[in-house]
Parts: C-alpha cells; sequence; structure tokens
C-alpha cells in the first residue's frame, strides 16, 4: 500500500538498526547504563510493540513509555462523572470506543450500558451532533477526551453547534494538554531520561516550537517522530546522532505531516472554544498544573459541567496498580504488582491496560511477557 | 492568530501567569471538593466500625491494665503515625491522665538503618520487637495498604511472643485484614491515601481517650480508707 509499505520495509530497518548500533558504540554514557528514550505518544509505543522495535535494537538504548495516551491517564473520578451523567434518563452519551471500558471506581460506561444507560459509540464528534438533531427531546452529551491532537475537532463541533443554535448538545470536556505534561516529566526529581520521541499527531497540530523548552532549559534532545516502524527507528538514530554529537535540538522526523508552526486554523479553533483549567487530574501523576482545558464562558450554554449536576469526586486510584511509575518510566510494565494477574485487557485495574496505547496493553499484547508465571504468583500471594 | 493560541494554550512558554480570581476560586473550590470528601469517608467508617474501635480501646486499656507497654510502627508517612500514637500515650496532654509506656519503632534510626542494611527492611520491626517486647505488650501497626512486608512480619513475630497486636488500615484492609497475626484491625475503605490518614489520625485520637477512660474506671474512685 502506498505511503504505508515504503515506511515498513525491512531492509531499510535493518539498515537504521545497524546504523543505530553503530551511534550507540561511540556514546560513552551508553556504555555505563542504557540510554533511556521516552517516546511521549501511545501510537508510538502501539508500533513499537506490534514491530518488535525494541527487539531491533541492542540493551544499550531502552523505549521509556510516556503518557501520551489520554484514555490511560483519564483519573477514575472523571469516568465516574461520566457514569453519573449517562445514567441520567434524559442523556444520549456519547463517546469513543476506546473510552467505553475504562474502569470507574463503581462501574465502566461499558457496563453502565449493559445495566440500561444510553451510551453510544462514535466515531466522531459530528456523529453527536447528528444524534441532538435526530432526537430533540433528549440530551447529547459528548465525552470530549485527547490530547491537543483531537482538541479542534472538538472545538469546531461546540462552534458548529452554535451555529445551528443546537439547545441539545453539551460537551463534556476532558481535554489535555501534552506540553505540561512534559514539564512536569522533566521536573520529577527521579527523572533518567536522556532524550524524547515527540508526538507527532499532537505536533501536527501545534507545531515544532512548543517543545523548544524541552532542548533549550533542560538540555534534552527530542525529535518528533512519525508512527510507522522505520519513522521510529528513523527518529532514535535522529535522537541518538544528536547525544552522540553532543547537540540538545528539536528535530522534525515527521515533516511529511507536521508544519513547524503547526496548523492555524485548528489552533483558532482552539483558542476560540477553550481556555486553560487551572491544574487537571491525571490518573498516575496526579493534578499537574495547566494541563486541562474547559469550554469559555461564551460557549457555557454546551458545557455540560455547567448545565448539569456532577459529582466531580477525586478518587484515588487503586493502591495495587503502579501505573503512575510506569507513565514516569520508574518502572517497566511487568514489573507491576498486578501486571498480568489481577490486571489484564480483559479485567483492566489500571488505564494503562485498557486501551491499544497503553503501555500495559501494548506489553500483554506483542510484549512476549509469559504471563503464566505471573498468574501463579498473583495465586499464591 | 496561530501565535496567540500558543500563548493561551502554554502560557508559561511564555513568562505567562495564571489568573489570580480564576486560581483563587478554582483553589477554593479544591479545598471544598477535599474537605468533603475527607468528612464522608471518615463518617462512612465510623458509622461502620464504631463497635469495632472499641473493642480495640478495650483490649489496648488491658496491655497497660497488665503492665504491658505499647510498640508501634509503619512506612513513610505511617511512621509519622506511629509516633505520634507513642507520643500520644506517652505524654498525655490532658491533666490527670497517666504516662503510658508507648515506644515508636521507627524513631531508632541506628536500629532500623543497620538491620535493614544488614538482614533486609522486611525485618526492621521485627529485630527490635524480638530485643525488648515481652509477654502482655501490644503492637501496633500503621498501613494504608495493609500489605507491607515488615509490618507483617513484625505482626507474625508478635504473635509468636505472646504480644497483643492492632492494625490500622486501609483500602480493602489488604494482608493486615485477612492475617491470623492481627487480634484487631480496623480498615479505612478507601482508595485515597491521604483520606486514609487523616480517618487513621482520627482513629487513634479517640483510642487513645477511650484507653485513658477505661483506665481511669479501672482505677476506680477515691474510697474513704478504713
Amino acid at each position: 500500500m502506498k505511503y504505508v509499505d515504503e515506511f515498513r520495509d525491512p531492509v531499510k530497518a535493518q539498515t537504521l538498526a545497524r546504523e543505530i548500533r553503530g551511534l550507540l558504540a561511540g556514546i560513552v554514557r551508553a556504555k555505563q547504563r542504557p540510554l533511556q528514550i521516552m517516546e511521549v505518544c501511545g501510537g508510538h509505543t502501539h508500533s513499537i510493540f506490534r514491530y518488535g522495535i525494541q527487539q531491533l535494537l541492542p540493551d544499550s538504548v531502552e523505549f521509556v513509555h510516556g503518557p501520551g495516551c489520554p484514555v490511560c491517564v483519564l483519573p477514575m473520578g472523571r469516568v465516574d462523572d461520566c457514569v453519573a451523567l449517562a445514567e441520567r434518563p434524559e442523556v444520549i452519551f456519547t463517546t469513543f470506543g476506546d473510552a467505553m471500558r475504562v474502569p470507574g471506581s463503581r462501574k465502566s460506561l461499558l457496563q453502565a450500558k449493559a445495566e440500561g444507560a444510553d451510551v453510544r459509540m462514535v466515531y466522531s464528534p459530528l456523529d453527536a451532533l447528528k444524534l441532538a438533531r435526530e432526537n430533540p427531546s433528549r440530551e447529547v452529551i459528548f465525552f470530549g477526551l485527547g490530547f491537543e491532537t483531537t482538541m479542534p475537532s472538538t472545538a469546531m463541533t461546540v462552534l458548529q453547534a452554535h451555529a445551528e443554535a443546537l439547545s441539545n448538545f453539551s460537551l463534556f470536556c476532558n481535554h489535555i494538554t501534552i506540553i505540561p505534561t512534559i514539564k512536569a516529566i522533566l521536573d520529577s526529581p527521579d527523572l533518567q531520561l536522556d532524550g524524547f520521541l515527540g508526538p507527532g499527531h499532537v505536533s501536527m497540530v501545534i507545531g515544532t516550537r512548543p517543545f523548544d523548552f524541552i532542548a533549550q532549559h533542560y538540555g534534552k534532545p527530542i525529535t518528533i517522530a512519525g508512527f510507522e516502524p522505520l519513522d521510529v527507528l528513523q527518529s532514535m538514530w535522529m535522537v541518538l546522532k544528536q547525544i552522540a554529537e553532543g547537540r540538545c535540538e528539536v528535530e522534525n522526523q515527521y515533516a511529511r505531516i507536521v508544519p513547524e508552526a503547526g496548523n492555524a486554523a485548528a489552533l483558532d479553533a482552539i483558542q476560540e472554544v477553550f481556555e486553560l483549567r487551572e491544574f487537571f487530574e491525571w490518573r498516575g501523576l496526579g493534578s499537574i498544573d495547566h494541563s486541562g482545558v474547559r469550554v469559555r464562558e461564551a460557549y457555557a450554554e454546551f458545557d455540560a459541567e455547567r448545565r448539569f449536576s456532577i459529582p466531580n469526586l477525586k478518587i484515588a486510584d487503586p493502591k495495587s496498580c503502579q501505573c503512575g511509575e510506569v507513565l514516569k518510566g520508574v518502572i517497566k510494565p511487568h514489573q507491576c504488582k498486578v501486571f498480568g494477574s489481577a490486571c489484564t485487557p480483559e479485567t483492566p485495574l489500571g488505564s494503562l491496560m485498557v486501551s491499544s496505547e497503553g503501555a500495559c496493553a501494548a506489553y500483554y499484547q506483542y510484549g512476549r511477557i509469559d504471563t503464566s508465571g505471573l498468574r501463579k504468583k498473583a495465586v499464591a500471594a | 492568530m496561530g501565535h496567540e493560541a500558543l500563548q493561551s494554550l502554554y502560557p508559561f512558554l511564555h513568562g505567562g501567569k495564571q489568573d489570580a480570581g480564576k486560581l483563587e476560586a478554582a483553589l477554593l473550590d479544591a479545598v471544598r471538593l477535599k474537605a468533603e470528601d475527607s468528612v464522608a469517608v471518615k463518617r462512612a467508617f465510623f458509622e461502620r466500625n464504631g463497635a469495632k474501635v472499641v473493642a480495640m480501646a478495650h483490649a489496648l486499656a488491658a496491655v497497660y491494665q497488665q503492665g504491658g507497654r505499647l510498640y508501634t510502627m509503619g512506612n513513610g508517612g505511617s511512621s509519622c503515625d506511629a509516633t505520634h500514637i507513642a507520643v500520644e500515650f506517652g505524654h498525655p496532654i490532658t491533666a490527670g491522665r497517666p504516662a503510658l509506656a508507648a515506644v515508636s519503632l521507627v524513631a531508632d534510626t541506628a536500629m532500623l538503618t543497620a538491620v535493614g542494611n544488614d538482614v533486609g527492611i522486611d525485618h526492621i520491626f521485627v529485630r527490635p520487637l524480638i530485643a525488648q517486647a515481652r509477654r502482655g505488650d501490644g503492637l501496633i501497626g500503621v498501613s494504608t495498604s495493609g500489605n507491607s512486608a515488615n509490618l507483617l512480619a513484625a505482626f507474625s513475630t508478635a504473635r509468636r511472643l505472646g504480644v497483643a497486636t492492632f492494625g490500622l488500615s486501609g483500602h480493602d484492609g489488604g494482608a493486615m485484614a485477612r492475617s491470623v497475626d492481627l487480634d484487631h484491625c480496623l480498615v479505612v475503605e478507601s482508595d485515597s491515601v491521604h483520606r486514609v490518614q487523616e480517618t487513621h489520625v482520627a482513629i487513634y485520637h479517640i483510642l487513645w481517650d477511650l484507653v485513658h477512660t477505661l483506665l481511669a474506671d479501672e482505677r476506680g474512685g477515691l474510697e474513704a480508707k478504713p
């Protein structure tokens, strides 16, 4: 398939892997401990495991799986809020499919649906708008979730609802921003990262400039990366080349998609509809300043948080889950106490096991980890 | 326009500060929500477990009635709670209440680091307990998960030594709630470590008060000398 096959060429992949091994051989730091490169985006995590990219690389470099999976970082209390909204008899609650199974403290949206709540899976926020037009006697709520990548489509939907003066559509806004989160990770005292693969889809919207602080203030190299296997390998090579040459810059491997200045129309829509929250709670990472957005006062009529009473309780993650440590790269998914035993993709405890972009789900599905021992360990405990 | 949007989205990259008024409102809202949650967790715990708290107070009072002393232990924030419990008993702030012997096992840094370094952190409470505890003493362990291996090991040792065992736990009680080595275990059923710890403080303040009431009753009134 054009534009796909050429980015999955195994011969080129082996060539890149050889080049990476050559670079690593010349980096002194890599001889003392494995270099740790964080892939920020869950899409990268999925590709790395799906295509066995870690196995192509030597032990002197390893991927650290970052927080860039919006489903994975959704706090349990917000899922409870979704369920509370969905269980209102007048509400049609619409959501993307991967949010359906995220566990709340009592139940997931899927369980709420099984118990009679009108929860519907949509592929676009515009589908929710269509439902609102078709069901004027019902309140249609769209569960807005995702990073800067999905914010523009949600913003455009609100603008469209405003233009049509739809009175039965609202947004439960849980959009979050990746830049403050990367800063929070960089400020972590147990940080050992040597560089980053930057999020390609987010960068398509915001461009490359917001990442400058990573190189300039924290002295870490970053390459904005695409999602095919050769994209990931080339991006890793670019980051390692920076380390080998003693440089710290923002480089753009995904230039076929990512313009330096981002997408002005998308950014304008975000600016028009959303404003920053003072802080936002992340699952596993806690409260991060300036990391979430809410609907501006001008569009308050489309804000589900203003239109409906929402419990808004802070519910801590299950103590047995170590999602936070995995998200910060302190431990690998299989080192979590409940990985593969109490927490599996079928019955996830932690959110990293829910989405296919979650590090734990990717490890479980593609990581070649023998989980039979983990199950035995759980039974013995 | 795109540049303005980026400034608005990431103000910290451009030297921007939060809107002071909105920040204050958000902080006040957070205070209200967290305080309400804290009260709700405490209320739910004491409504369900009042009789268990009284039963534990009787057992603690019995330790002192037999001339025993109390040992306390915990990790991290719970280690502070353990020391807090010991100082409540050892240094009563209410007039007329006697000082009761209580030792925080976490306060002896030399012993903790020696055992932790030489043997392992799972044994840091076991060794001092073996050295000091006698039949009839009491041991309180505080753990928000109930799964701390060093507490479980110490409870097992205490059981062998004939020491009465008491636990304060959280979440689902963890291994402490299921252990046969604990005589009493109070479980604060919340997933929030903060809410669990806040309720633990209320529990041990109340326990301390009840123990003194029971001991005062035991001491009896001022009878006329024959």
